[in-house]
């Protein structure tokens, strides 16, 4: 066991430098960043924008810097300037980035011609480097500092803002998924071919048949729009918490940023993931069920005169559970990374949707730390379903 | 070398049989079949052309004639184009997309856990571990990148023409707007590959340690043999269902990701782009958003109940053991990855 | 046994086989060469290639320098704006306006017809007729979409970003031209981020006809956009807008002439030569001023949004009865209230109500609001001629701040724009500007705005380290003086002709506020923080104390800011109590809530050109909500790329 997790920690850890390295390669060489549209206006009088000054924003946002050393002063905070031994500076000549690139010109056989970066006008030397603000390497907790969304300011902040939102949605919605859809997906397979089967199998195709953000409108339409419009107790449309007291017909005033009402903010994001995610839960332990169901050991146990209710709970539905840990490895990472549309759609201040404006607003140091979090969290669910697989299945050896 | 040969065929018939008796399901094949010929048909049905636009005729109600007269099954969009030709063409779009993205990435994801289930070892371990680092790739920022490569140079990616020529004949586009598909459906396969993978991986494990396996092996089988003739059939069942399964899956998720503004471009129709964009338009016509969400509906829909027929067809009444067998794999399925021969 | 191993060994070789080309195919990208011209030997699509290695200087000098096979003809230029129906397209995007508004939006030069520096002669007027562009374009040798020597189809790409409103119009146009004329154009709708990136896409040259659109104002400027020496090359670095390679000496003069005088008359007859030049030569077509729409609830009063100027200008007066909350509505979170770090429209927005307005600039105009006056020449201002001699900091008309040297253009006190030999006595023109401001300003806490509050701010603002983006402005002030708590001069360098130098100097920075926020600040007052890190503080990015009419009470990020009425504030004190500005996820959520009531105000910035402002007019024709549609400033127009890369 032993010698089976520091296996697994080493390769998980060495597939996480090379998952963050694609990822941030990928964003390398994504268009967009901070300086795109900075001469969207024009670039005369009194707000000109001159090279000098692109230079210096190139600097400050690390644009100027080739890739390896970017990433790994993004990864570990080295190299920070030359490193001194024996009060010598060492590799201050090295160079690690590109201020001003070339440019050339290729012709192709067709005649077209295309002008690409060529070699380098103006480099960057380490020496350079000392003067930079460097962060100390998301690897040992920092996660530097936002580029667009929150400019200058620590993306720590930014993720700690949403966090609680995403938590909130993400936890309640798949244990409520996972307390309804169980007991649905059991009861079907039991009744098999039953009218109840019947229904649910149709109800759980349609929550899967149609893109969350149609469920989405139709229910802001219904819940929200129309209900208030008929006078009937209705649903806020979006946010978390409301901006002011509101009357609820039926219930009364409800007092902006009460419970009550962060409870009634909350239903119809939430709702809408867990009737998705109910299709998906549902259906799996279905046929799950209807395959142990149908074994030897559980004949035997009938057999034995066992109620049918012990039967199915406690022989059949443990058996059943067991591949379903599987399909939970993901959840610890989808409860840090939200559910981008739904958040989307009821305006939810979860990371979801953070994440999907980070690449939206071309805030690439912002998606590159929520996909550093993710990531990590992915592979960490993969190691406990491993091992908590080999604990519930005694016929899996960890080796 | 007296290796029973005849069983995979006499299953896929007995499969046959009990699939037709799915009377739902054998509707919604047809439903989906319909769909998707009417759709390859739709030059000589559709009622307009699919681009040509009249501001006048602009958000003709659907059942309604528009504003010079003529009449718009579906409606028009905000340019006065006939929904329902849209749509038409569009399933072109959506059902290859999908069929295409689930049937190579099924192929790849068999292959790939097929040998490394069979296989083990080391081959099995690296495998392995490229899912896991494969399963980590962003997928907005793997689709906004290739949206910027497309722009800045179609012709810098290397997709030969033959390819868009197919995917433009098949899909009624044009090759530019192939390319943009291609590689749309290139980035779906890539990250879709390794689901069907890791599952199939985990069946394999426990396929290969059956007895008659073993026997064949004794008997001198070879390893191609015994992966492809006795080992994939038993693992197809549940192949085909997760099949199914991803086919409708792609059809919604091609939506949500038009919906996010990474997705088919909007010359070409797909009922994802075509859903997403009328989503603006949801207060002042309500009923726009509605016209593509239908068929996405419909199809999903009808997919998953094909799925479900399938799975009842595939019932294990009557081979317990190959089920027991396949039970066991799904046991060490899809997140399992101990070898227990190293 | 070695079979086996063998076999196992293969199967390996084949998942890596099916693996690295995926991982290839999404990474590296090919080693940096040596500079170089590729020139092919054989006429075939392999790249069957010889490489000549040849100077920097000559491969880049060559490129843009062909004209371009279609377009590089103002004959087939002439004859694509003549074969655009113009209020086709605008009638496709805003069917919601009457006739004669959508008249209204029709331009024909770079000015919007309204504006004081429009030409009112002499500009050529491409109205939609196909077949005066059918000749055209039989003249410049296209018969049938087809070169008539040659047979090469006359097809071209358009690029345009992926807006909305953009692919409706450009559907409609990609119609009009194939239909009328046979011209086919194969567009791609790029993301913002390629487009207007800046290494790619328009900075780059990287298209045929693109779109997109500049955002007018009050002073033409155009200086980067038309003049020769602003063509972005590979040579220079990709200096200046003017990317059509649009080099005509006669507007070239008259555009840096315009922008180098105070004198209004000489700029408007200046800028008429550019509009006549600018039409003629049809290098760029512009389309239609966009329309933008602020909404607001139904009760709020006195809204009243301006084309030119942010609509909260006025929110001490707006007034919203039952109410005591207003709820502003942004699809954008505002990323910063440090406005010198910040310029999207939400942070001005937002940060505008921090602040007291000095000057507003309603209807292409400007007037005082915190100033006494506006200065102007004679009255506040001066714009004497000195005597500069070689080795003195002057203005070039590129708009540096260059010690006078030999070859140094400058446009002397006589008006005349010349490169200086280097001896002979040169006088430059030479701006001195005082401002006044009213009395009274308080902080929130009720402390005066003193002198060196606006000492500080100056400092701050012209600190390289202070992350602003320009500098230009500060590079052009000689010497700041802030005489008293409302009193500060200005003195230009010599050159610098500010036209709009009425319009402010340095604005004032809370010198005695107090850090409370963790770190090593803390305790300590601003004037004590180093430029460099404002802003990364949080009584600088988040808090900023206010002159202004509201106060910063709270920010969720991610949700809302709230703002309180300043008690301290020294003008009016508004009418509504409490502002909340609420984000949006997108701009058709925001729209949903202003229609349930959720928000009482959509800006300019949030409702955008977009479907939404239809659905809003329509709910303001029923009664719901309130509307204002405006001629905004920002208009769309096609560029024509005359040379190729």
């Amino acid at each position: 066991m032993a010698t089976f997790l520091t296996r697994r920690i080493i390769q998980m850890f060495v597939v996480l430098i090379a998952s963050a390295l694609v990822s941030f390669g990928l964003l390398y060489i994504a268009p967009g960043g901070p300086m795109s549209g900075l001469r969207q206006g024009q670039n005369s009088g009194r707000n000109k924008i001159s090279s000098e000054d692109i230079l210096r924003i190139k600097e400050r946002f690390e644009l100027d810097l080739y890739i390896p050393y970017r990433f790994s002063r993004w990864l570990i905070g080295f190299p920070a300037g030359p490193i001194t031994i024996a009060g010598h500076a060492l590799l201050g000549n090295t160079v690690v980035g590109c201020a001003i690139p070339g440019q050339a010109r290729l012709r192709y056989p067709d005649g077209h011609t295309e002008i690409i970066e060529d070699g380098c006008q103006q480099e960057v030397t380490i020496a350079d480097l000392s003067s930079r603000r460097t962060s100390h390497g998301i690897l040992f907790g920092d996660f530097g500092l936002s580029q667009v969304i929150l400019r200058d300011r620590p993306i720590a902040t930014l993720i700690a803002s949403r966090l609680p939102y995403t938590l909130q949605l993400m936890g309640v919605s798949s244990l409520l998924a996972l307390l309804i859809g169980v007991p649905l997906g059991v009861y079907s397979a039991v009744r098999q071919y039953s009218r109840f089967d019947y229904t649910m199998t149709t109800i759980s195709f349609i929550g899967s048949s149609i893109p969350t953000f149609v469920i989405g409108i139709i229910c802001i339409l219904i819940f929200a729009i129309a209900a208030k419009e008929a006078g009937l107790p209705f649903l806020p449309p979006g946010n978390a918490v409301a901006n002011s007291d509101y009357v609820m017909p039926f219930i009364g005033d409800v007092v902006a940023e009460s419970s009550l009402d962060r409870f009634l903010h909350f239903v119809m994001p939430c709702g809408v993931l867990v009737f998705v995610n109910i299709a998906g839960y549902s259906r799996f332990i279905r046929s799950g069920m209807l395959e142990v169901l149908r074994l030897d050991y559980v004949r035997t146990a009938r057999a034995k005169g066992l109620q049918e209710r012990t039967v199915v709970l406690k022989h059949a539905l443990r058996n059943a559970m067991l591949p379903f840990i599987t399909i939970m490895a993901g959840v610890l990472a989808e409860l840090f990374g939200g559910a981008a549309i739904t958040e989307s759609i009821f305006n939810w201040p979860g990371l979801g949707r953070l994440l999907v404006d980070s690449i939206g607003r071309n805030d690439y140091s912002v998606a590159m730390a929520l996909t550093m979090v993710s990531i990590f969290l992915l592979l960490i669910g993969y190691l406990i379903t491993d091992i908590l697989y080999s604990i519930l299945d005694p016929r899996i050896r960890l080796s | 070398m007296t290796i029973p040969t005849s069983r995979p065929a006499s299953q896929s018939e007995l499969i046959w049989r009990r699939f037709r008796k799915h009377t739902v399901a054998m509707v919604c094949l047809l439903i989906l079949i319909t769909i998707y010929v009417g759709s390859m048909l739709a030059p000589w049905i559709a009622p307009y052309h699919r681009d040509v636009i009249s501001l006048g005729n602009a958000y003709t109600t659907p059942f309604h004639t528009a504003a010079d007269g003529s009449y718009h099954f579906f409606g028009t969009d905000h340019l006065g184009r006939d929904l329902f030709t849209r749509l038409i063409y569009a399933a072109r779009v959506s059902l290859t997309t999908a069929l295409t993205v689930v049937t190579i990435s099924t192929m790849i994801g068999v292959i790939i856990g097929l040998v490394a289930g069979y296989f083990g070892g080391w081959i099995d371990n690296l495998v392995t571990r490229l899912i896991e680092f494969i399963s980590t790739f962003p997928t907005f920022t793997l689709l906004l990148i290739a949206s910027a490569i497309v722009i800045q140079n179609s012709e810098a990616i290397p997709i030969p023409a033959f390819f868009s020529a197919i995917t433009g004949a098949v899909m009624a586009i044009s090759p530019r707007e192939a390319n943009q598909v291609i590689l749309i459906i290139t980035i779906f396969i890539m990250l879709g590959w390794t689901g069907v993978a890791r599952f199939v991986r985990g069946m394999v494990l426990s396929i290969r340690e059956q007895q008659y396996v073993e026997s064949s092996r004794a008997l001198g089988a070879s390893h191609f043999y015994n992966m492809f003739i006795h080992v994939l059939p038993n693992a197809m069942p549940p192949i085909i269902i997760s099949y199914t399964l991803g086919l409708s899956g792609t059809l919604v998720a091609e939506s949500g990701l038009s919906f996010l503004g990474f997705g088919i471009q909007d010359p070409t129709p797909s009922w994802g782009n075509m859903l997403a964009f009328a989503n603006s338009y949801m207060f002042s016509y309500p009923w726009m958003p509605l016209v593509p969400a239908l068929p996405i509906l419909v199809c999903s829909l009808a997919i998953n109940y094909i799925g479900d027929g399938l799975r009842d067809a595939l019932d294990p009444r009557v081979q317990t053991e190959i089920r027991r067998a396949q039970r066991v794999a799904q046991l060490a399925a899809i997140r399992e990855r101990s070898n227990p021969q190293s | 046994m070695l079979k086996q191993h063998l076999l196992r060994r293969a199967a390996g070789l084949f998942v890596i086989a099916m693996v690295v080309p995926l991982i290839a195919a999404c990474g590296s990208q090919a080693a940096q060469q040596p500079i170089k011209e590729t020139v092919v030997v054989k006429e075939t699509s392999a790249p069957v290639k010889e490489t000549v290695v040849v100077e920097k200087e000559v491969v880049t000098d060559a490129s843009f320098t062909t004209p371009h096979p279609i377009l590089g003809d103002v004959k087939v230029r002439q004859a694509i704006a003549y074969c655009t129906n113009r209020p086709e397209l605008i009638k496709s995007v805003y069917p919601f306006l009457t006739e004669e508004q959508q008249k209204g939006l029709l331009m024909d030069t770079f000015l919007p017809k309204n504006h004081w520096a429009a030409a009112s002669a002499g500009v050529t007027v491409y109205d939609f007729n196909p077949e005066k562009g059918i000749a055209l374009l039989k003249e410049a040798g296209w018969e049938e979409g087809a070169n008539v020597t040659t047979g090469a189809p006359l097809f071209l790409k358009f690029t345009t970003t992926s807006a909305a409103f953009r692919q409706t119009w450009a559907t409609v146009l990609e119609q009009q031209l194939s239909d009328n004329c046979g011209i086919t154009i194969s567009r791609t709708h790029a993301p913002a981020s390629w487009w207007f990136g800046d290494t790619t896409g328009l900075a780059r040259r990287d298209y045929e006809l693109g779109a997109f659109a500049w955002v007018g104002s009050a002073d033409p400027g155009g200086i980067s956009l038309y003049a020769c020496n602003q063509i972005p090359l590979p040579s220079n670095n990709w200096e200046g807008q003017n990317g059509m390679g649009w080099c005509n000496e006669t507007a070239s003069k008259a555009v840096i002439a315009a922008n180098n005088t105070l004198d209004r008359a000489e700029r408007i007859k200046q800028y008429a030569i550019v509009q006549q030049e600018f039409s003629k030569d049809m290098v760029s077509l512009p389309l239609f001023n966009r329309v933008e729409a602020a909404a607001a609830n139904k009760k709020l009063m006195n809204f009243k949004p301006n084309p030119t100027e942010t609509y909260t200008y006025n929110i001490e007066e707006w007034e919203l009865p039952g109410k005591d909350t207003a709820v502003l509505g942004f699809t954008q979170e505002p990323a910063s209230l440090y406005t010198l770090v910040e310029s999207a429209a939400v942070a001005t927005t937002a940060a505008g109500l921090l602040s007291a307005k000095m000057v507003t600039s309603l209807d292409y105009d400007y007037q005082a609001v915190g100033f006494t006056k506006l200065p102007k020449l004679g009255d506040g201002a001066t714009n004497a001629d000195v005597d500069v001699k070689a080795g003195d900091m002057v203005w070039n008309t590129s708009g540096e701040a260059v010690a006078l040297a030999a070859d140094v253009e400058v446009t002397d006190a006589a008006g005349v724009t010349a490169k200086w030999d280097g001896s002979s006595p040169l006088k430059l023109k030479q701006l001195t500007v005082s401002f006044e401001m009213k009395p009274g300003m308080k902080w929130q806490d009720g402390s005066p705005v003193t002198k060196a509050d606006y000492e500080l701010g100056q400092k701050t603002t012209c600190d390289k380290e202070s992350g602003a983006t320009s500098f230009t402005f500060c590079e052009s002030v000689q010497t700041f003086t802030q005489e008293s708590d409302t009193k500060q001069t200005l003195v230009f360098l010599p050159g610098v002709q500010w036209p709009t130098f009425y319009t402010g100097g340095f604005g004032a920075a809370p010198s005695k506020q107090p850090i409370e926020s963790d770190g090593p600040y803390k305790g300590k007052t601003l004037a004590d923080v180093p430029a460099k890190d404002w802003p990364t503080l949080p009584e600088v990015a988040e808090k900023p104390w206010s002159n202004g009419p509201y106060k910063i009470t709270g920010w969720e990020k991610g949700q809302k800011m709230t703002f309180e009425a300043n008690e301290n504030y020294y003008g009016t004190a508004p009418k509504i109590k409490k502002i909340v500005i609420q984000f949006y996820a997108d701009t058709n959520a925001a729209v949903a809530a202003l229609l349930t009531g959720n928000v009482d105000v959509l800006g300019t910035e949030t409702l955008g050109a977009g479907a939404e402002v239809q659905t809003v007019v329509d709910a303001a024709a029923k009664g719901k909500v309130q509307v204002v549609t405006l001629a905004s400033p920002t208009w769309e127009h096609i560029d024509f790329n005359m040379f190729v890369k």
